[in-house]
């Protein structure tokens, strides 16, 4: 598992993902007790990860094209 | 200087222009764009066009119940009387006294052609339609940078799923070189990595859509790499983009909703995984103690003397029959055979020692699961009267139905005073 990327660097969908295998493979009954240990481990981890993005996530807004006229409800800085 | 027109008021100048307009009368063709029939209005507003002029035009109720028309959105008509201006206004426009059908808007026989066109090429085939991720990184917003959609979009997203990143293609949706823009915006969003394209436009008249309706545009949507969802508000017309695309939402909020999940939604998953991976370890746990209970009871873990016993009495019998033969070789062999027991037994217990170890850790970690810990932080079960039955929808309660609800510390017995089974279920 050390190899695996932390999960705050992990995008949000491939730690749901993995998170979803995790889930499965802890279900499949086919892990040995320190394997599922370390998996469940991994997966609180994802879990945490993906719930302060959530919680703390600001929109980003990047352009590809044109200028993005402002309206008074969505301020530039938000 | 005194022969010179002297200067009039606004008054007078507009008089000046409406009797200069309404001298002479006129019969015009074009297609209905805009239709406005409010009940209690004396007279019906609708704007024809021809692609690339527009007229206003009035047409008082008498005179258009007379017509025997009934007028709506993309149907050509001819119409007979004048141009006139409304001076509070300074609006001119085009007083009708008579209407009549002048057959299938061309406009729109164009686009129909199109559409025909492109179905028999498949473009439109519900296979062909890909499904959508369903938690996107980032999101491409292909629309024009002015106006209500583009931050009806922002803001739909920014309150529903933030977390994803939006790129914006802001691109021109009217006049001359729409098609191209679109076309342009929709090639940048693809090769920008987005996971999911929004092509959207704020409602506008039948000539206002026509970009979404150009062949360029309906193919640069059908060749884009990802999912492409319209949010075009023009309701009830379907533009050939919509047609082409992986979904059709009817306005830019729509298609915004579309695209991500709400982040509440996600968080009920969350807990939902939350759940799972505990009720996982648990299984692990269950399945790890029942195989330390098969080892315990294993003779070997017993009496770990047991391995050797056999051996033991062949050697004591070896001593006894041969007492002086090896006395140094048999004490040797006695010394290895103890050791061998004691590492054994040794070996035994480190084994269960490990298990233990293992099952403590799970304990520690089940205990932040537990349903019980879930109450502690405000949460309630609630119960059918029974006690047993788990109530999960108000769709399966009546007023009047006693329930049991279940607190991190005791429980109540509730009566329903009413039900209300609108609200998105989490998960």
């Amino acid at each position: 598992m050390s190899d695996m990327p932390a999960p705050e660097e992990l995008r949000f969908s491939d730690s749901l993902t993995e998170l979803e295998s995790i889930v499965s493979a802890l279900e499949s009954g086919q892990l040995d007790l320190e394997d599922s240990l370390e998996r469940y481990e991994r997966g609180v981890a994802l879990l945490r990860a993906c719930q302060s993005k959530l919680a703390e996530a600001e929109q980003r807004v990047t352009m590809l094209m044109g200028e993005l006229e402002q309206d008074e409800d969505t301020p530039a800085d938000e | 200087m005194s022969d010179a027109p002297r200067a009039l008021s606004v008054t007078e100048a507009m008089t000046l222009a409406k009797r200069t307009l309404e001298s002479v009368p006129l019969r015009v063709v074009g297609e209905v764009s805009e239709f406005t029939d409010k009940a209690g209005y004396k007279a019906i507003y609708f704007t024809i066009g021809d692609g690339s002029s527009v007229m206003p035009c009035l047409i008082w109720r008498d005179a258009y119940l007379a017509s025997g028309l009934e007028l709506r959105c993309g149907m050509l008509v001819e119409v007979r009387g004048a141009l006139t201006v409304y001076p509070p206004k300074g609006r001119m426009q085009f007083q009708v006294r008579s209407i009549q059908a002048a057959g299938e808007g061309a406009l729109r026989m164009k686009v129909a052609q199109l559409a025909r066109q492109l179905e028999a090429e498949g473009l439109m085939r519900a296979e062909r339609k890909r499904p959508l991720t369903e938690f996107p990184d980032r999101i491409a917003l292909v629309t024009s940078p002015r106006g209500k959609a583009i931050h009806d979009v922002i803001r739909t997203l920014r309150r529903r799923y933030p977390v994803a990143e939006l790129l914006i293609a802001g691109v021109a949706v009217e006049g001359g070189n729409a098609v191209a823009s679109i076309v342009e915006g929709l090639r940048a969003a693809g090769e920008a990595g987005a996971d999911v394209v929004i092509l959207a436009r704020g409602g506008g008249s039948y000539e206002d859509l026509m970009p979404f309706n150009e062949e360029p545009v309906a193919r640069a949507v059908a060749a884009c790499p990802v999912p492409v969802v319209t949010g075009i508000g023009h309701e009830p017309d379907i533009s050939i983009a919509d047609m082409v695309a992986d979904l059709r939402a009817s306005t830019p909020t729509a298609a915004a909703e579309a695209v991500a999940p709400s982040c509440d939604e996600v968080t009920g998953r969350l807990e939902a995984l939350q759940r799972l991976l505990g009720r996982g370890l648990l299984h692990a746990a269950r399945d790890a103690e029942r195989r330390v209970a098969v080892l315990r009871s294993h003779a070997v873990f017993r009496d770990p003397k047991a391995l050797t016993a056999i051996a033991a009495q062949r050697l004591d019998a070896a001593a006894a029959g041969l007492p002086r033969a090896l006395p140094e070789r048999l004490r040797r062999d006695r010394e290895r055979l103890a050791a061998a027991e004691s590492r054994m037994a040794a070996a035994a217990d480190r084994s269960l020692e490990r298990a233990t170890d293992a099952a403590a850790r799970f304990a520690a970690r089940l205990s932040d699961l537990s349903p019980l810990g879930i109450l502690s932080r405000g949460y309630a079960v609630c119960y059918a009267e029974d006690g047993r039955r788990v109530v999960r929808s108000a769709a399966e309660l009546a007023a009047g139905d006693r329930l049991k609800v279940r607190l991190h510390e005791g429980a109540a017995a509730c009566l329903v005073e009413s039900v209300d089974t609108k609200g998105t279920p989490h998960v």
